[in-house]
């Protein structure tokens, strides 16, 4: 067992008080550097959150959608990638619902770890702003 | 800059403005990089052309660039000259030196402009720039300017000429780098094939700026002082610009104002279409504007690949490397339907 808090809470809270503490004491210029260094915390502690769960459940998806058999979650994406360049989504094609959906589940996912703010409010509120 | 530095740039102005003597009166390093380095230099020149005072700017390649890219400065030198002869308001290039014998590299000095291109700062703060119709207006005017300048150019002999389509030249460049890759990316390939349906065959090739939108033009409070950054220039078709210009990747979170987040989409073309007596086909710029989105997302993963591969640790590097979701969001966004 890890000691507790693990990873993400620490980095949670190791950004409160970046935000809280440090970023108002700093002069305007040096502010951006800080905002990245919270932002790359940020990213960082939603993955280790996350854990294991968005690429297992990306490569089961992606079995059901590719003969990837045991192959890893790279050599699956690369012969997803061949497919796609191929045709196999293009309007008309039959598989095209399949693996639209698939590419937007994922990139959901990893929109979800590296910019949240960027995902839709609710799941069908894709309309233009 | 070192005394013997100063003495010799100070000889290489007076003879190149043929003046009867040039002091630097102040000088200092501004905005450095890996590659370039920028000095300003404030000349009193006595005699010639350019007599009096003359605020500069000296750029030249960093002393640990090495050799492979020494011509970097003369072809931006003859870029400078090519576009502010055609009218676009540039900082004016002055003069080139080629010969190493003078500070140990090529340089040139142009003259200085001011203002601000911080893009994040110009959505935000309205006070500068000026009037909003009027800059996006401008900015189309500059933009129809650049593509004024039409090949072939003896100046601009070191750009690669494009045979064909400009935009299936580009989707084969993308491919090219992603079979290269270690990483797959399963929805650039989705954009890439939808790309290659929609392609629109060879039209006008002009010069194209390559990287035209907010961020890299510098602007004061009453307008545009100049357009900046033009290591990417080269032929293609304009409307890939203008796709580049609008595309909601470069409007800095201002997506409302569909010019670069700085201005109405419609001043902006009526800018384009007034100076160049061209009409812009709307429906053309949506296929350039996932262009854009594509383009953006390659170059993302190329600097993240910088410091993923260790070449260079930069958290600014490796950050750009988590912009890739968003942009392919957008992609899937504007191309799911057809």
């Amino acid at each position: 067992m890890r000691e507790q808090p693990q990873g993400h809470a620490l980095l949670a809270c190791a950004r409160q008080v970046l935000r809280d503490e440090i970023l108002p004491a700093l002069p305007a210029e040096r502010k951006h550097a800080l905002l990245m260094v919270m932002n790359a915390m940020s990213i960082a502690e939603r993955q280790l959150r996350n854990g294991d769960a968005p690429e297992a459940q990306e490569r089961v998806r992606l079995r059901g959608l590719v003969d990837s058999g045991d192959a890893g979650l790279a050599e699956g994406n690369r012969m997803l990638a061949r497919q796609l360049r191929n045709g196999a989504a293009d309007p008309g094609a039959p598989r095209r619902e399949a693996l639209l959906a698939h590419l937007r589940a994922t990139t959901r996912q990893r929109l979800a770890e590296s910019n949240p703010k960027a995902l839709p409010k609710a799941p069908d509120a894709r309309a233009p702003v | 800059m070192d005394d013997i530095s100063r003495a010799a740039i100070e000889r290489f102005v007076a003879a190149a403005a043929g003046a009867d003597a040039v002091r630097i009166r102040s000088a200092g390093k501004l905005s450095g990089g890996a590659v370039q380095e920028n000095w300003f230099a404030d000349l009193d020149i006595d005699g010639g052309a350019h007599a009096g005072r003359l605020g500069c700017v000296l750029r030249c390649d960093s002393p640990t660039a090495g050799v492979a890219i020494s011509h970097g400065r003369a072809q931006e030198f003859a870029l400078l000259k090519t576009v502010f002869a055609a009218g676009v308001t540039v900082p004016e290039p002055l003069w080139l030196c080629e010969d190493p014998a003078v500070i140990g590299r090529p340089f040139f000095l142009m003259r200085r402009i001011a203002g601000t291109a911080a893009g994040h700062v110009l959505v935000k703060d309205r006070t500068r720039g000026g009037d909003r119709v009027q800059l996006a207006e401008r900015l189309g005017r500059e933009l129809a300017r650049i593509h004024s300048v039409r090949p072939p150019q003896p100046a601009l002999d070191f750009l690669p000429a494009v045979e064909g389509s400009p935009a299936r030249h580009r989707i084969a460049q993308h491919r090219g780098f992603l079979d290269a890759h270690h990483t797959p990316y399963p929805v650039l390939e989705w954009g890439l094939r939808w790309l290659e349906r929609h392609a629109p065959e060879r039209g006008l090739v002009t010069l194209c700026h390559g990287d035209y939108r907010t961020g890299n033009y510098m602007v004061d409070e009453s307008g545009l002082t100049g357009i900046l950054d033009w290591e990417f220039a080269g032929w293609s078709d304009p409307l890939e610009d203008i796709g580049w210009f609008c595309a909601k990747c470069w409007r800095f979170g201002n997506v409302a104002e569909e010019a670069g987040g700085i201005g109405k989409r419609e001043d902006f073309y009526r800018g384009y279409e007034a100076e160049s007596g061209r009409r812009i086909d709307r429906e053309a710029i949506h296929y350039w504007e996932v262009m854009a989105h594509m383009n953006w997302a390659v170059i993302a993963i190329q600097q993240a690949e910088r410091h993923v591969s260790g070449e260079e640790s930069s958290l600014l590097l490796a950050l750009t490397g988590h912009i890739v979701p968003e942009l392919e969001w957008e992609i899937l966004n504007m191309t799911e339907n057809d």
